[in-house]
């Protein structure tokens, strides 16, 4: 009986894939191909220590890769000053949902040479949800504490931090292309890890769907950390946070090295993150100049 | 040649022990039920920690050393029991080993102690606080007693104390918790939604462990951990089972209710072991020792599995 199930599912399989385009199937071959060359030290059953599992990896990344190249068009400049082993990505937050992270993950293993996994460092209750903590564990992610990004970078493996947070993922239009407040700790984690910091500006993210208030305290009230007012939400219910179809261009700054005592007063700490800082601010004002326009 | 005193002799992880040590020590121990056919040579004596008779025990064989598993770690003999054997047995015990000569003391504390959350970090170390009473509090027995035995390593530095605390055991031989629940094939219920990671060791590699430590005298508190980790539902179908999600709602209620009535002996705090991943580095013990697993997870879910 299972076996005759199987056969159905695998029948299944071959009708969808019969009717696939051949664009999305040359993506998912490209994905493996990729996701192939990346070493991983994975155990009798194919998990690595943490829930990364590549097969399920791999099913995840089709849709974020489809997004990446047919919907953002995503273009990257400079992916090459990533150096090799252990290393910081910090990124700018825009956008409503992180689509920012889920591309440049997708940037990190289509465009990077060699491809590489980039470990999200997640928020604190992703753990608590239901079948996407799941999701989220087999590609990769793990929950962001400062033990864990340690690890990984003891590890040698590329992290991805967004020092905005919910204060940039939230922000208004006006706001647009303007860093909000850093949060401190990622670099705190840099100097005990001794790890390279590379900026990342992230050009496009920050129109993809225009935030005109947010409404912390009714957010706070329902449990959540932001309750935004976009031109399509609340209005269109869910569709009203998906994203507009503008172009994602990546710039990747050159590796910053900083040295110091990681527990150093905030005010030391502060000028250091500056740094980061405005390198990004002057990617920004790069790529803006450069853009023909929002959507291409 | 050296004496050690195992309490807690005569079940799985007791006697796989003894097997181990009486190469080169001379072994005794003590439980409250009967270890018919036990090696001759091994002095079995059935006492109480928490009775005089206990004391007699360690004045009378005079032990080098004292390996201390003798806990309660189900929940068939009532909370209180549980609670008071545990902890006051352990209480009496370190006073023993104080006032009697013992030169070494081992305690089998386990990796439950850091309790389950959603914040736990990977691979956590044996400076993350011991938080398991805040979401199981029906466990917070061992985490006193796992206290109690890292303040005696300060209280008495000449003694040379160790406590130890093992990831999941399973095996042929020893009753533990990830071992009754892998069990209850072929249908194990899980948490709908929830697939965490899980370290397991194989019972013998704890007894190595154990001998490891008394042979090379550690003082300290280190995590023991086996071959590795793999998803709970990963480990369900490798012991031959099939994992039964039920929606985590029902599942509380379900455990509650079966606890209040005695028809299960889990309490529903343990659900968040089967959501949570509690994974541990067990980089101190292997740097302090050089110990190495000697069996993998295929074997060790093929001792559940027979």
């Amino acid at each position: 009986m299972a076996r005759e199930q199987g056969g159905a599912m695998a029948a299944l399989r071959d009708l969808v894939g019969a009717f696939t385009p051949l664009a999305v199937r040359k993506l998912q071959t490209e994905i493996d191909d990729r996701l192939a060359k990346i070493p991983t030290h994975l155990n009798e059953y194919g998990y690595d220590a943490y829930g990364f599992h590549p097969d399920a990896a791999k099913r995840s990344l089709l849709p974020t890769a489809l997004l990446y190249r047919y919907y953002f068009r995503a273009e990257v400049n400079d992916i090459e000053r990533v150096p090799e082993g252990r290393v910081m990505l910090i990124c700018n937050h825009a956008g409503q949902l992180p689509f920012d992270g889920a591309m440049l993950g997708t940037a990190m293993v289509l465009d990077a040479e060699p491809p590489r996994i980039c470990r999200p460092m997640g928020e604190y209750w992703i753990p608590r949800i239901p079948w996407f903590n799941v999701f989220a564990a087999r590609s990769g992610t793990m929950v962001g504490t400062p033990e864990n990004c340690i690890t990984m970078l003891d590890d040698g493996e590329a992290v991805m931090v967004f020092p905005e947070g919910v204060r940039g993922m939230n922000k208004l239009y006006s706001q647009r292309y303007k860093l909000q407040r850093f949060g401190l700790g990622f670099l705190r984690l840099a100097l005990e890890t001794d790890t390279p910091i590379v900026p990342v500006a992230l050009v496009g993210s920050e129109e993809q769907n225009p935030g005109l208030a947010n409404l912390e305290g009714v957010g706070r009230m329902l449990g959540i950390p932001a309750l935004p007012i976009t031109a399509g939400f609340p209005l269109l219910g869910p569709l009203g946070m998906l994203p507009l179809p503008v172009k994602y261009r990546f710039y990747f700054g050159e590796p910053l090295h900083f040295e110091g005592d990681p527990n150093d007063e905030d005010a030391v700490i502060q000028k250091k993150v500056d740094v980061v800082k405005s390198s990004i601010t002057r990617m920004f004002e790069r790529g803006l100049a450069e853009r023909p326009g929002i959507f291409r | 040649m050296e004496k050690v005193l195992i309490t807690g002799i005569a079940g799985g992880q007791g006697r796989l022990l003894t097997r181990r040590l009486l190469e080169n020590y001379e072994v005794c121990g003590v439980d409250v039920v009967q270890w018919k056919g036990h090696p001759r040579g091994v002095e079995i004596h059935k006492v109480d920690l928490r009775k005089k008779a206990f004391e007699d025990v360690v004045r009378r064989e005079q032990p080098t050393a004292i390996v201390h598993m003798g806990f309660i770690r189900g929940f068939d003999q009532g909370e209180e029991t549980r609670h008071d054997v545990n902890v006051r047995g352990t209480k009496q015990l370190l006073d023993h080993c104080a006032n009697h000569g013992v030169q070494q003391l081992v305690v089998v504390s386990s990796s439950y102690v850091y309790g389950a959350f959603p914040e736990n970090p990977y691979h956590m170390d044996e400076d993350c606080p011991l938080s398991a009473s805040r979401s199981y509090p029906e466990i917070r027995d061992l985490v006193e007693v796992d206290t109690l035995c890292s303040a005696f390593i300060w209280k008495y530095p000449h003694i040379r104390t160790a406590v130890l605390r093992p990831v999941n055991v399973l095996g042929r031989y020893v009753h533990s918790m990830a071992g009754r629940y892998l069990r209850q094939r072929p249908r194990v219920p899980s948490v709908m939604g929830f697939n965490p990671m899980m370290q397991f060791i194989h019972e013998e590699d704890v007894s190595e462990a154990i001998a490891q430590t008394l042979e090379r005298g550690l003082q300290g508190v280190f995590n023991v951990v086996g071959a590795g980790e793999v998803p709970l539902h990963t480990a369900i179908v490798e012991t031959g089972g099939t994992a039964l999600p039920v929606p985590e709602p029902l599942l509380r209620r379900g455990f509650d209710f079966m606890f209040r009535w005695g028809i299960s002996s889990n309490p529903s705090g343990m659900l968040d072991y089967l959501k949570y991943p509690v994974t541990l580095s067990g980089r101190r013990f292997v740097d302090a020792t050089r110990f190495r697993c000697l069996f993998g997870l295929p074997e060790m879910f093929d001792s559940v599995r027979q």
